[in-house]
């Protein structure tokens, strides 16, 4: 193993994750004093420009909160991406997506428990008087959002009708709007755990309460965020693909948490109750409504000593949501693909979360593409998100867009498409019909087969291979000059 | 009630959430809403608080509330 990879799965918190990124010029202190609104999302957006090299960036000088400290951009780029998977700094998109996806049922899970009196989050115990908007350094992440939102947050929370199975715990990522000092709305939809959950809840009068942790160890973001079965485990399935162990400890009321995380606010849900939530900047790059969503009350809140917030700039892309996920939403559609069609080369949905993607496949028969497109659409995440899918051959990298884009110019038939009406949608994207429901657009852009008259039997063949890969890296190391 | 007029929904029953302190001086305070539960620090830029000057698209009608949809109902 080498010493990046070592380091990637030594990793066990964010504070060990910065040091790294720090000592690879991936991670800056702002020191400047900033005003809360407007300057971190300011800073964050110019950050997001870069896609490739940006850095985590951490405000420790933000008027109001003296003493306090805000990071954002923690997955903001693929180079960032790259070191957390123990991989160098310049590894292509494409071969961290075959990183990801080679670790697919590769590990097992290594999970311990630290005593809750030796857990660092443990530290610092607030159980009174709780503000936190006193605690948390927040700020307005989109202009117009309804009010301040943790947007970054891992929500732990028992199964109420089963509150002692390890594995129907849900841990996910849902935004949260503060309600007051120590209130909070979380937004979801019935189809993820969490909204499975609080209708559970709801309908049984049992309480649900839950443990929001922020400034996680960075493997977690990146792998519970991604919808596995229910009776899977994202503790285990995060720490089977990061190839390392992971402690957990108990929060104060009752739930597996994070050993190492920064900071964990218990709360527990007001049931049946409904406030004002949103509107919120998302991923597709524009606002959710305004909706009524459900309440939860905090009861504690425990941290680290000096914590860090850990937030996020979400919003019209290209932002950090889009690296913390593009890989990992691609990955589990190529597994479930492969299954059924060996075919499949590889994945792209990089884009708003899938609402774009671009499948590669070798063509088994003429119009066999199209048929692949069909099983990607009822893929977990398809069934919802995949709105817009592009086939192309094997020999077109779905990474490469001007490779995309050739097989688009030269490989598509206009009259070679297919529109699915009325399908599913998710509800924010703004295109749809109504929220909720859309339109499907396959694009078939892969070559001809038999019986097929037209064919391509006359293609330049320029050379590739490893060789060419290695002249690649090698015309990129001549031209010097920092990543930074 | 501190009077506090709502950007939003222009009702004037805001509270008075939290101020920022430095060195015993208030430096900003995080204001919401109780009718639309909108919240706001008062240093933001006029163009996301202030009354009258932000997007009235984003504006919440306070007499029509019922229209807002409820998530995850049975
Ligand atoms: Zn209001």
């Amino acid at each position: 193993m080498n010493d990046l990879a070592k380091r990637a799965r030594e990793i066990t918190s964010l504070r060990d994750f910065l040091a790294l990124l720090e000592e690879a010029g991936q991670a800056i202190t702002w020191s400047e004093r900033v005003m809360p609104e407007p300057d971190v999302r300011n800073v964050a957006v110019a950050a997001s420009r870069d896609a490739n090299g940006a850095p985590a960036i951490v405000f420790e000088n933000i008027a109001g909160y003296p003493g306090k400290r805000t990071v954002v951009g923690v997955h903001g780029s693929w180079d960032n991406i790259a070191l957390l998977l123990g991989r160098p700094k310049g590894t292509t998109i494409r071969e961290l997506f075959f990183e990801i996806a080679g670790r697919w049922g590769d590990a097992d899970a290594q999970i311990s428990y630290v005593p809750e009196a030796q857990a660092p989050i443990h530290e610092c115990r607030v159980e009174s008087g709780i503000n936190l908007y006193d605690i948390l350094p927040v700020y307005r992440i989109n202009e117009y959002d309804g009010g301040f939102f943790l947007g970054k947050a891992s929500v732990a929370s028992r199964d109420p009708e089963d509150p002692d199975d390890f594995g129907k715990q849900n841990v996910g990522i849902y935004r949260l709007q503060l309600q007051g000092p120590d209130s909070f709305t979380l937004m979801t939809i019935p189809s993820h755990d969490m909204g499975r959950q609080i209708m559970a809840a709801e309908r049984t009068g049992l309480p649900l309460r839950i443990a929001v942790m922020l400034g996680n160890h960075p493997g977690l973001a990146v792998f519970a965020a991604t919808p596995i079965g229910y009776e899977e485990s994202e503790y285990a399935y995060a720490s089977a693909m990061m190839g390392a162990p992971i402690r957990l400890t108990k929060s104060g009321n009752g739930i597996d948490i994070l050993a190492d995380s920064e900071i964990v606010i218990e709360a527990e849900m007001q049931l049946g109750e409904r406030v004002l939530e949103g509107p919120f900047g998302e991923f597709p790059g524009s606002y959710s409504g305004v909706r009524k969503a459900p309440i939860f009350k905090v009861t504690a809140v425990s941290h680290r000593r000096d914590p860090i917030f850990e937030n996020i700039y979400i919003g019209r892309g290209w932002t950090e949501h889009d690296t913390l996920i593009g890989l990992h939403t691609s990955a589990p559609i190529y597994a479930q693909l492969r299954q059924n069609f060996p075919e499949v080369t590889a994945v792209n949905a990089l884009y708003q979360h899938g609402l774009t993607g671009i499948i590669s496949v070798k063509n088994r028969m003429a119009g066999f593409a199209k048929t692949v497109a069909l099983r990607a659409l009822s893929t977990p995440h398809g069934i919802m998100y995949l709105k817009n899918l592009i086939m192309v051959d094997a020999d077109v990298d779905p990474f490469d867009l001007n490779q995309v884009m050739w097989a688009l110019s030269t490989r598509t038939r206009a009259d070679d498409i297919i529109v699915l009406p009325n399908m599913p949608a998710v509800p924010i994207d703004p295109s749809a019909v109504v929220p909720g429901k859309g339109h499907r657009l396959i694009i078939d852009a892969t070559s001809y087969l038999r019986p097929d008259p037209i064919g391509e039997a006359h293609l330049v063949s320029p050379p590739i291979g490893p060789e060419i890969d290695e002249l690649s890296k090698k015309i990129r190391s001549m031209q010097g000059g920092t990543s930074a | 009630m501190s009077g506090t007029i709502c950007p939003r929904c222009s009702s004037s029953d805001a509270v008075s959430d939290c101020q920022g302190m430095e060195d015993g001086t208030v430096i900003w305070t995080i204001y919401r809403c109780v009718v639309c539960c909108f919240s706001w620090r008062d240093s933001e830029p006029p163009s996301a608080i202030g009354l009258g000057v932000r997007s009235a698209a984003f504006a919440v009608d306070a007499a029509n509330l019922d229209h807002y949809p409820k998530i995850l109902q049975q």
